[in-house]
């Protein structure tokens, strides 16, 4: 019967290179959208509990420090955003020609998509300006 | 001329990168079920993220706070007047949903990757993230219909 090969990775791979902090980065990003799920779920139990609770929520959400916390959280959303609209002519090469599509002109519709969804969230979501 | 099949109607070309894939379940072997569902939840939560996150918390919690934004769509009044319709509440909930299955899947491999190895730490992973997940997808569901479905 074949052995399994070991799998070792030293601790700190990540940090050996860019392109492996870039993809670290990207996974932490996915895990941040967690957080950021946790955190709705709690703005809508506190939305229930009534506009003191709520407010209170809100406004700990926009003070200092957990303001600043919160723009690096965001700014790890958009990198998870991008790499995930770059990832997908790569791992799921879309192929309506005898060639598959370049990756690039996949992210390139994804981003105009991305761009159109979000438009759509300002008024179908938030009622617009 | 035309093209060569075989007895099931494959094409007998060379066909780089394009062979046929039996998906068959081969006998002897337990059907995975599991693994494949929570795959497609993650996959599905990352496009759910990917297209919706970035703008919600911008909106949410950093627009306001700088100033970048005409209104507060977070004032308590905006959004639980908006919070009433049900477009409002199925996207909420489909944004809970989608990056609970989508991050705690992530958290997991990056636990592996960091030494949190072996058949009994990854399957208490499994069950405590996929817990998170679940309960927090149940919640959001009720916070959904909640107020719609019944008071």
């Amino acid at each position: 019967m074949a052995r399994e090969y070991p799998w070792r990775r030293r601790a700190g791979w990540w940090l050996q290179n860019r392109r492996y902090l870039a993809f670290q980065l990207r996974e932490l990003g996915g895990v941040v959208s967690a957080i950021y799920g946790l955190i709705f779920l709690n703005l809508l139990r506190t939305l229930r509990a009534g506009e003191s609770a709520y407010t209170a929520f809100v406004d700990m959400m926009r003070t200092p420090p957990i303001l600043y916390v919160n723009l690096v959280l965001f700014a790890l959303l958009v990198w998870h955003a991008v790499t995930w609209f770059m990832l997908i002519g790569k791992s799921q090469p879309i192929q309506f020609t005898e060639r598959p599509l370049p990756w690039r002109a996949v992210f390139g519709v994804n981003v105009l998509l991305w761009i159109g969804v979000s438009g759509a969230v300002v008024y179908l979501i938030f009622g617009g300006f | 001329m035309g093209e060569e099949l075989g007895a099931t109607r494959e094409s007998l070309a060379y066909n780089p990168g394009r062979e046929t894939v039996h998906a068959d379940q081969k006998a002897g072997e337990p059907e995975v079920f599991l693994e494949p569902l929570l795959w497609g939840l993650f996959s599905l939560g990352g496009f759910i993220t990917a297209f919706l996150f970035p703008i919600t918390v911008f909106l949410l919690f950093v627009a306001p706070s700088f100033g970048l934004w005409p209104s507060d769509p977070a004032a308590y009044a905006t959004f639980a007047a908006h919070y009433r319709e049900p477009l409002v509440r199925v996207f909420f909930f489909a944004l809970i949903g989608g990056s609970l299955f989508h991050g705690t899947h992530r958290l997991k491999f990056m636990l592996v990757d960091a030494g949190l190895r072996g058949p009994g730490i990854e399957a208490a992973l499994d069950i405590i993230l996929n817990a998170i997940a679940i309960v927090g997808t149940l919640g959001a569901l009720y916070y959904a219909v909640r107020g719609w479905l019944f008071a």
